[in-house]
């Protein structure tokens, strides 16, 4: 017996040796957020960070009809500006921010409005009924923490989020508890990093046509373009989720909804990028969501997947009123002649869609409400109600609206 | 397969009762074995990896040390260690172009196997038949495409057989083949993050001398 038991001690030390090992690896961005409020939030106010997406006037005075900063204004809003009154354009084509805050019966204005150059603060502040009300910090063309945004050469202000946020600290010395904060950013970062990305590929792939590069070569090149995109949007996203965690959590903000990106490469835009890139496309949300989530993770906050949203929404347009979702409905050309030439890209900020106005720059035939986009990347009025109606979904599911 | 272990176990136990004492209880083996793998994976996935990329492991040949008892004259049991051997992948599919050296690591593989010979202890050649655990973890894991690679430890069987051949009651040579359960979860962080899971799927081929005491 002694032969024996000397063997089963080696068996128990080695099956010691196995129930010490590792158990799974951890996979980044598998567990999300956790801790929010799940208690109705009696909202005072709505406190919005972000671009474009968010954004509900900060370029007006690059959209005068004058041509000199003041009113009326025909454009200001990433998407379909259409209204009766010149001087407030957008009523008529609320962003998913506006109709939020209408439901919440909450006025939200802009922190700031300028162009090249010059700015205003809190413009709503003229009347002091509304003096609290400029807390719609987003910005088009805005990143997260890079302050060279999209647009910032030709005039626009780009004050990415990070400053964003760090301006509210500045006029409120911190959150409310009765804020209802969003937070929407990463797509410009985005958009700058496959514009990178896509620059790269084209020196590597003129390389290799003539000859300088094996394909093998070439191959092991694009993936390093690609991965060093992944990389910033990897940055770009621990960053933003930084910023949430000791620039908002940390300075009051109990309702914190953070949006993720959708697929850019479903866009207009991206159904024109070469179908080889359109993947690299879709990663740089995709990477961004993970880190997003990752460097949220246990976090007091919700993350409405509007990756998920919009993929649903792709699956069956018609089931939430669209006929067309890949054809922009402002006319680039319309817009080009409106401004002069000066605008050649057909940004929807410069689409006015008022029925008769001259400055009507829709396509012949276009629908602002069951198109989904205005431009290459903007949703229409219709784009903007079913994001609004998604995340006023999200928020009674979280418990914080009724 | 892990039935067969406590099964033999209890052989082994029943027939330690019997009287039988042997002038040798125990051996130290030392050899060469060869690690051959034929890897199956279900895919590399993970944000921007192009469909239908994959990798596939290689083979690696390390120094083997086994320590036997002998419970009865035809049973035993064995410790099984070596130098871990480096096993390395190399990309195929989609991202061949990749090449190798995309993920390396050393199995540090102790296993416990329970042999039955086919022959008394005074035969020359003794055949053996084996039946174990395996257990495997992955050390010095190194990837061109991710900092940080963190790999599951394996458990699995294994089954053995071999012969034993006697130049004198001490001193004598061996030879085995083998096949393991070995596999793993990857999971690689870098820019974005890369899993698979990999079956190795491993062959072992060992010879050497024992030495019998």
């Amino acid at each position: 017996m002694k032969s024996l038991r000397s063997w089963l001690i080696t068996a128990v030390a080695v099956a010691g040796l196995v129930a010490c090992g590792g158990g799974d690896p951890y996979v980044p961005g598998s567990d999300g957020p956790a801790g929010a409020p799940t208690t109705k939030g009696a909202f005072s106010a709505v406190v919005s960070f972000g671009d474009s997406l968010s954004d509900i006037g900060t370029y007006k005075p690059a959209t005068s009809l004058a041509g000199n900063g003041t009113p009326p204004f025909f454009g200001g809003k990433f998407t379909t500006n259409a209204t009766t009154d010149p001087v407030s354009p957008g009523d008529d084509a609320p962003l998913w921010i506006d109709r939020v805050a209408g439901a919440l019966g909450l006025v939200v204005t802009q922190a700031e409005i300028g162009f090249a150059g010059s700015s205003v603060k809190c413009p709503a502040a003229s009347v002091p009924a509304l003096a609290t009300t400029c807390t719609a910090y987003a910005q088009g063309g805005a990143r997260v923490t890079d302050p060279e945004g999209i647009g910032k050469a030709g005039g626009a202000l780009t004050v990415p989020v990070k400053t964003q946020i760090a301006n509210h600290l500045a006029a409120f010395g911190g959150f409310d508890a009765d804020d209802l904060v969003v937070v929407w950013a990463g797509a410009n970062d985005a958009l700058v990093q496959f514009g990178v990305f896509a620059a790269t590929a084209a020196q590597i792939q003129a390389q290799a046509a003539a000859g300088a590069l094996t394909p093998d070569q070439a191959n092991a090149l694009l993936l390093d373009a690609q991965l060093q995109a992944l990389g910033a949007m990897k940055q770009a996203a621990i960053e933003l989720g930084g910023y949430i965690r000791s620039d908002i959590l940390d300075k009051g903000a109990r309702y914190v909804a953070v949006m993720n990106l959708p697929d850019i490469a479903s866009t207009p835009f991206g159904q024109l990028v070469p179908a080889s890139a359109r993947p690299v496309l879709t990663a740089l949300s995709e990477n961004f969501n993970l880190w997003l989530r990752e460097s949220l993770r246990d976090q007091p906050v919700q993350l409405l997947d509007m990756f998920a949203f919009y993929r649903e929404l792709l699956a069956d347009p018609t089931g939430f009123g669209f006929v067309d979702i890949v054809t922009p409905v402002c006319s680039a050309a319309a817009i080009e002649a409106l401004t002069g030439g000066a605008v050649t890209d057909g940004s929807s900020l410069f689409c006015n869609a008022t029925p008769g106005a001259p400055y009507n720059t829709l396509a012949a035939g276009a629908d602002i409400d069951n198109w989904l986009f205005a431009d290459g990347v903007h949703p229409t009025r219709g784009g903007h109600a079913v994001i609004a109606a998604q995340v006023l979904d999200e928020l009674r599911a979280f418990g914080w609206i009724d | 397969m892990r039935i067969l272990v406590p099964t033999l176990l209890a052989a082994g136990l029943a027939a330690s009762a019997a009287p039988a004492v042997h002038a040798q209880d125990n051996s130290l083996m030392v050899g060469v074995t060869r690690y051959t793998t034929d890897s199956k994976s279900n895919g590399i996935s993970g944000v921007g990896v192009p469909p239908g990329a994959d990798a596939e492991t290689g083979d690696a040949t390390t120094l083997l040390l086994v320590y036997e008892r002998a419970l009865t004259p035809r049973l035993s049991g064995q410790l099984v260690l070596g130098i871990p051997p480096r096993i390395e992948a190399r990309a195929t599919g989609s991202v061949a172009f990749l090449g190798d050296g995309v993920l390396s690591a050393r199995n540090v593989s102790p296993t416990l196997i329970a042999k039955y010979y086919l022959a008394d202890p005074s035969a020359r050649w003794r055949p053996y038949l084996g039946a174990g655990i395996n257990y495997t973890r992955f050390v010095d894991i190194r990837s061109t495409l991710a900092d940080d690679v963190k790999m599951k430890d394996s458990t699995g069987w294994v089954l053995e057989a071999g012969v034993a051949y006697a130049i004198d009651p001490r001193w004598g040579l061996f030879g085995s083949v083998a096949r393991l359960d070995v596999q793993s979860e990857v999971v690689a962080v870098g820019a974005t993050v890369l899993t698979t899971k990999i079956d190795f799927r491993p062959v072992t081929y060992s010879f050497g001398a024992y030495y019998r005491f």
